[in-house]
């Protein structure tokens, strides 16, 4: 395999876009990312377009090829992606993939989403679900594990609100970001409570967006001095096993040891990672599957200001989630353009300095008390 | 004891559907407790909640079962944004191990203790009017109650 590289990456800042279409707003982060990576429209080979809504916000389906023909970009095999909140992660794994084992030479990804629509409630797993009809809604699984987390080892709620008062201290430094100005642990903590523990500035808010990344192989890329070489990209699917231990999350560990195996690295070379921080407590069991931390110490963590810019392995420097906001096919992509951008140096005051390696983590879908996706990116420079 | 009926047989609840069919069963016999309702694969004997038609280790076809109907409230959680289908608001969620088949099953919560909720209490799943299934019509569901201490009343 002579594994891939990413040359070029595009983002339309996240925010609310009422006046832009999905396919407008699809279709710029698409330019920008061939602008970047100084490709015309006749060399990509492969595409994919990631968004978990897009047929039911246009009433039409095969959206991915109208995104395409913004860009002059026809003929070739378009994949519509759709994977829940790893939509965008889980189109740029298939890519990497595919260039890697030479089904072609240049792949473009893209993602996006509107979420300001009328009917938008909170996720859930599907309205047939026995666990949608008996009231799951996607915060509350998550709110479980913070309670497990929080009896078996003693993490606070202050410790919680943290991921929060971090990732919006990096946003100021975000223009892609949708919420930028700093939040206080009080306000954190005062917001208004959805479900036990979490409060409103603790998730994740909606956004509309787009993100775009061309991908080549590794030979192809070797004459561009601001590719970023894909280490590995794993997609792994949900366990469902019962009884499912809401701490150790054995589908993120095993998506995480995963991606360190077909790299060859372990936590300790990682200089920057962007992972899912849907919720905050979120943020801190990924850290714990990505080993930055033992189990259980992922709220000491925080709080010891390990993950934040400055220290010693920053998490989310783009705000994450809880900032940026999450367009759901969109976040797996701006995690991926966060990380590029981090090892070419040209993340300015968001810059980790001396980055040599990153990591790009999400996950998406509920079932069984699982995640039903998590896909993990290691790139170098 | 009909289907409309709460499991206490309180009368004039009117005739209410379950909220999914096969779901959970009203005591029979001598219980006096409902159960969920699992599936037990004939052939490796895998238990599994909800139902699967197939066995997930072997392909088996499952067959019913009844499952313990008290356990342990291993995590839980209080919903207070607006509830759907006609929830009570707030609204209980939690995940319970239940005794016997050692199964962590997702359920509802009394609304009525939600007080009352920690790690580790001991519940029992009771069955009620509760919400509005998708069709809108009032429905019943499943949740789980706290088991009374010693002492306390045997029934609430």
């Amino acid at each position: 395999m002579t594994g891939a590289a990413i040359i070029g990456t595009g983002l339309v800042p996240f925010g609310k876009h009422l006046d832009r279409s999905l396919v407008d707003l699809a279709g710029e982060a698409a330019y920008l990312a061939l602008k970047d990576a100084g490709i015309k429209p006749d060399r990509v080979g492969l595409g994919y377009f990631a968004s978990a809504s897009a047929a039911a916000f246009m009433g039409d389906m095969t959206v991915g090829q109208n995104v395409f023909w913004e860009v002059g970009i026809s003929r070739i095999p378009i994949v519509n992606v759709e994977n829940a909140c790893t939509s965008g992660s889980t189109a740029a794994y298939l890519a990497c993939r595919a260039v890697a084992t030479g089904q072609a030479e240049v792949a473009l990804v893209v993602g996006a989403e509107k979420m300001f629509v009328k009917t938008m409630g909170l996720l859930n797993s599907g309205a047939n679900e026995l666990d949608t009809l008996l009231g799951m809604v996607a915060p509350a699984g998550f709110a479980m594990r913070a309670a497990r987390h929080m009896q078996e080892f003693g993490t606070t709620a202050e410790q919680l609100a943290m991921v929060s008062v971090k990732n919006r201290r990096h946003a100021a430094a975000n223009p892609a970001a949708q919420y930028r100005k700093p939040v206080t642990l009080e306000e954190v903590l005062a917001s208004p409570m959805i479900v036990d523990p979490l409060t409103k500035l603790q998730c994740c808010p909606i956004a509309d967006g787009a993100a775009a990344l061309v991908v080549t192989s590794a030979g192809a890329a070797k004459v561009d001095r601001r590719a970023v070489k894909v280490k590995s990209a794993v997609y792994c699917t949900g366990g469902y096993e019962n009884p499912q231990d809401l701490v150790r999350w054995e589908t993120d560990y095993r998506a995480c040891r995963q991606a360190y195996e077909e790299a060859g690295l372990g936590p300790k070379d990682l200089s920057v990672v962007e992972c899912h921080d849907a919720f905050t407590i979120a943020e801190i069991l990924h850290y714990e599957a990505l080993r930055l931390c033992e189990t259980g110490q992922g709220g000491r963590m925080v709080q010891e200001g390990h993950t934040a810019l400055g220290g010693r392995i920053p998490v989310n420097v783009s705000g994450g989630l809880l900032s940026r906001g999450h367009p759901i096919a969109a976040t797996g992509l701006a995690q991926i353009y966060e990380i590029v951008a981090q090892l070419r140096g040209e993340a300015g005051p968001r810059q980790v300095s001396g980055a040599r390696v990153g990591l790009a983590h999400c996950m998406g879908g509920d079932k069984a008390a699982d995640s039903k996706s998590c896909t993990v990116v290691v790139m170098a420079n | 004891m009909t289907n409309g009926e709460s499991c206490n047989g309180a009368p004039g609840e009117g005739d209410f559907p379950p909220i999914v069919p096969g779901l959970f069963r009203l005591p029979e016999g001598g219980e006096s407790e409902p159960s969920l309702l699992g599936g037990r694969c004939p052939e490796c004997g895998g238990v599994y909640f909800p139902r699967p038609k197939y066995c997930p280790k072997c392909l088996g076809e499952t067959a019913e079962t009844a499952l313990a109907s008290r356990g342990s409230l291993y995590s839980y959680t209080v919903v207070r944004i607006k509830a759907p289908m006609g929830l009570p608001e707030p609204y209980g969620l939690g995940l319970v191990d239940l005794e016997e088949s050692g199964l962590r099953v997702f359920g509802l919560l009394d609304p009525a203790t939600l007080d009352l909720c920690r790690i580790g209490l001991p519940v029992r799943l009771t069955v009620a009017p509760m919400g509005t299934n998708v069709q809108g019509t009032p429905c019943l569901r499943p949740f789980f109650t706290p088991i009374p201490e010693p002492g306390e009343g045997a029934s609430r």
